[in-house]
């Protein structure tokens, strides 16, 4: 076979990696060198990624490539395999960009601290572990690469071990993590024990039909596995303290590519290996999940002091909108699903990374020491804005498109099934995208406009290297966000549409016909149907968005508007000004800007505030619980 | 007899995931990971064993339709979690070996600066 076939793709793009981590430790001393092999790596990887677009996107081909060439004997896979397709290629694509990314970023943002070589073997490991986990056609395999991401990014975490909580967040990951991973590991074995063989392809032709009790022990323990990896409710506050504590290229990485490994592995679950997602209730399982995760993630937000921490929270909340867009089970939900993970990664990357220079710069990320900015750090700032403006959902931007094809496909749930509680969860995913902007506007204030602290005067632009990582999430924000059916022909709906052609996916690894011999029930490649309703083109809204904020600029400069005057303030607490006429001039700190909401729900708060206690142990008995729970589900219901 | 192998790894899991619950320590915390880890351990053994079987080792040729012996593939993927057990406690001991420096203490409940 030619060295440079397409089949061999999936394994070098996985390969370079790790090679990498490895030269990086033998000739890491020198600084060149280090990044140069750092940038080759995770370049290679990426276009080996991109190469593979044309024929699985579009062709529709699936790529199993069998190491050492030990094709299945006698309908068993014998060998180890890397089965790519769309689904898989997708992630693969989004993965190795926002590493790439994170690597340009790295290069100046780590130039400070000591043991950069270290930090590059392990960003090499967390990598290339991501890439063989959406890569594989082996559940083994995927535990593996699990573990391996999961040590990097413990380590990586407590990397600037010298900042308040790194080392704390770090142990309580690993903690909480390892629960997840034993999980994994015992619902894999507990598979093999049924079925014999760990090859994803071959499970999913025989679980269908051999779906016992031991079967549904294992989905639960996959399901809280990979949830461990999203970091779903209830494992939501490992995800703040690690996205908090690590450096931010790093928190780029956990945020917008860790989160998407949970979101494929319970893909995978739950629409290849178990195909149960016709069922009502694994639906609600995952639906429910999610919503939960996007309501009391953005609530947990708002109550945030910490620019990264806040980030962290939202990151979750915008997790729960993919899982329950996934969970919907229809053809758009999935394509919005996926969407909304390609987005995530996307602006949650801009915004970690804006918020690593506003680190940079000033050594500290709370949002009551920080202010003003946007005079000292122009570019830093508008690049933050675009992606605070995406996230929130505002057009054209691309968190408006993904959003927007959500609300749709909940709302069109809810019309074909008939089901009431679906256009419930159309209200949560609105209201929880205006909360999103409401603590965004609190952040964008405290942090980039409002008045400069003292201490903040020297401040500069942070340099060029990163403003360029910057740059480019910030050009794909906008790309992705004008684009949208360009995007969703050509990389969400072939995603979505191999969901729906697992019958493909098994024979492309176990030989053709295997599926039809196999199963008794052989799942029939259907062909989905994206249709929306209503309008949906975003650049109608921009202009829509566009008269009223025209409009309400010509009410407020006709009308008496009094500027403000902030006169002398001796309290430092109310140094960050924030509006009002000068008539109904109330100090109120920016960073409490929804101070009256606060308190009208302080009962909510102070319950959340006490159940997150931040001691280890509480952590894990909420994933015991959450693991108990889960298998009385499965149990009951399934 | 079997039975007992598997009542045993689920005692053990159960166990760990007791431990690392209730037990205010660091370093209680590390002993209940690596016991939950001995209890998978077990269980991935247990699956693959025939009572009977020899060893799975044999050379080509020697190898027919009558041999008997134990499921390698689970020794093997035990071998595999061995290890990653063994860099769970490291890395984790590191660790606390850092936050007693840190924070004078190994009691979890003091050891919650990022919390709410």
């Amino acid at each position: 076979m030619n060295m440079l076939s397409l089949q061999h793709f999936p394994i070098y793009s996985v390969m370079v990696l790790f090679l990498g981590a490895f030269l990086v430790v033998i000739f890491g001393r020198n600084k060149v060198l280090r990044h140069s092999i750092a940038l080759l790596a995770t370049c290679a990887s990426m276009l080996f990624m991109m190469a593979l677009i044309k024929p699985v996107m579009l062709d529709g081909e699936i790529i199993a490539y069998w190491m050492g060439s030990r094709v299945p004997a006698g309908g068993y896979a014998i060998g180890i395999a890397m089965e790519v397709d769309a689904m898989s290629l997708f992630f693969g694509v989004l993965i190795s960009t926002a590493v790439f990314v994170a690597c340009i970023y790295s290069i100046q943002y780590m130039s400070h601290d000591d043991n950069v070589p270290q930090y590059y073997t392990l960003f090499l490991m967390l990598a290339g572990g991501v890439m063989g986990m959406v890569l594989t056609g082996d559940l083994f395999n995927m535990f593996i690469m699990v573990e391996i991401l999961t040590f990097a990014a413990v380590a990586l975490t407590a990397f600037r071990n010298t900042v308040t909580g790194a080392l704390e967040a770090a142990f309580k990951y690993l903690v909480v993590g390892s629960i997840g991973s034993t999980c994994i590991l015992a619902g894999t074995i507990v598979l093999y024990a049924q079925m014999h063989t760990l090859n994803l392809a071959q499970l999913s032709a025989l679980i269908p039909d051999h779906f016992t009790t031991a079967t549904k022990l294992a989905f639960a323990l996959l399901y809280i596995g990979f949830s461990t990896k999203a970091f779903l409710v209830p494992f939501h506050p490992l995800a703040a303290d690690a996205h908090g504590a690590a450096p931010a290229s790093i928190s780029l990485i956990i945020s917008g590519v860790l989160t998407k490994c949970g979101i494929y592995g319970i893909i995978r679950l739950t629409y290849f290996l178990f195909q149960s997602m016709n069922l009502g209730t694994t639906q609600f399982l995952l639906v429910f999940v999610g919503s939960v995760s996007m309501f009391v993630c953005v609530t947990m937000a708002l109550a945030q002091h910490d620019f990264k921490r806040l980030l962290a929270f939202h990151s979750i909340s915008q997790i729960g909108y993919v899982l329950t867009a996934v969970g919907l089970s229809t053809a758009l939900g999935l394509s919005a699903g996926v969407y909304h993970a390609m987005n995530h990664t996307i602006f949650k990357g801009l915004l970690f990374l804006a918020a690593g220079a506003v680190l940079h710069e000033t050594g500290t990320t709370d949002l009551g020491k920080l202010g003003g900015l946007s005079k000292k750090m122009p570019h830093t700032t508008v690049l933050f804005l675009i992606g605070a403006a995406a996230i929130s959902g505002i057009p054209p931007f691309n968190g408006f498109a993904s959003k927007w094809m959500i609300y749709q496909a909940t709302y069109q749930k809810a019309v074909e099934s008939g089901n009431i509680g679906f256009l419930l969860v159309t209200i949560v995913a609105l209201v929880t995208s205006t909360l999103t902007l409401a603590s965004f506007v609190k952040v964008t204030q405290s942090v980039f406009f409002g008045q400069l602290p003292k201490e903040l005067e020297h401040v500069k632009e942070v340099p060029f290297g990163m403003r360029f990582a910057m740059g480019i999430l910030a050009f794909l924000c906008i790309a992705t966000g004008l684009f949208p059916e360009q995007v969703t022909r050509y990389l969400t709906e072939p995603a979505a549409t191999a969901v729906f052609h697992v019958g493909a996916y098994i024979n492309a690894a176990m030989g053709s016909g295997y599926a039809e011999s196999a199963m008794l029930n052989p799942p029939l490649a259907a062909e989905p149907a994206f249709i929306e309703s209503g309008i949906w083109s975003p650049v109608s809204w921009l202009c829509l968005l566009m008269i009223a904020l025209l409009a309400i600029t010509v009410v407020a400069l006709s009308g008496k508007y009094d500027k403000v005057s902030l006169g002398d303030v001796s309290d430092t607490k109310y140094q960050l000004f924030y509006g009002g006429e000068a008539n109904f001039a109330s100090l109120v700190g920016s960073d409490d800007m929804f101070w009256g909401f606060k308190y009208n729900w302080r009962h909510y708060f102070s319950f959340m505030h006490e159940l997150h206690s931040g001691v280890v142990n509480d952590y894990a008995l909420w994933a015991v619980v959450a693991l108990a729970l889960a298998i009385l589900y499965a149990f009951i219901v399934m | 007899m079997i039975l007992f192998n598997y009542i045993a790894s689920f005692f053990l899991i159960v166990l760990g995931l007791y431990c690392i619950v209730v037990k205010y320590n660091l370093i209680k915390t590390v002993i209940g990971l690596s016991v939950m880890d001995y209890g998978v351990n077990l269980l991935i053994i247990t699956i693959g064993f025939n009572p009977g079987g020899t060893a799975p080792i044999f050379t080509a040729g020697e190898l027919t339709p009558a041999s008997y012996f134990v499921d390698p593939i689970p020794q093997a993927l035990t071998l595999t979690s061995i290890v990653i057990g063994a860099c769970v406690t490291a890395m984790s001991l590191a660790l606390v070996i850092k936050l007693e420096e840190q924070y004078g203490t190994t009691d979890t409940r003091e050891i919650r600066r990022l919390r709410g």
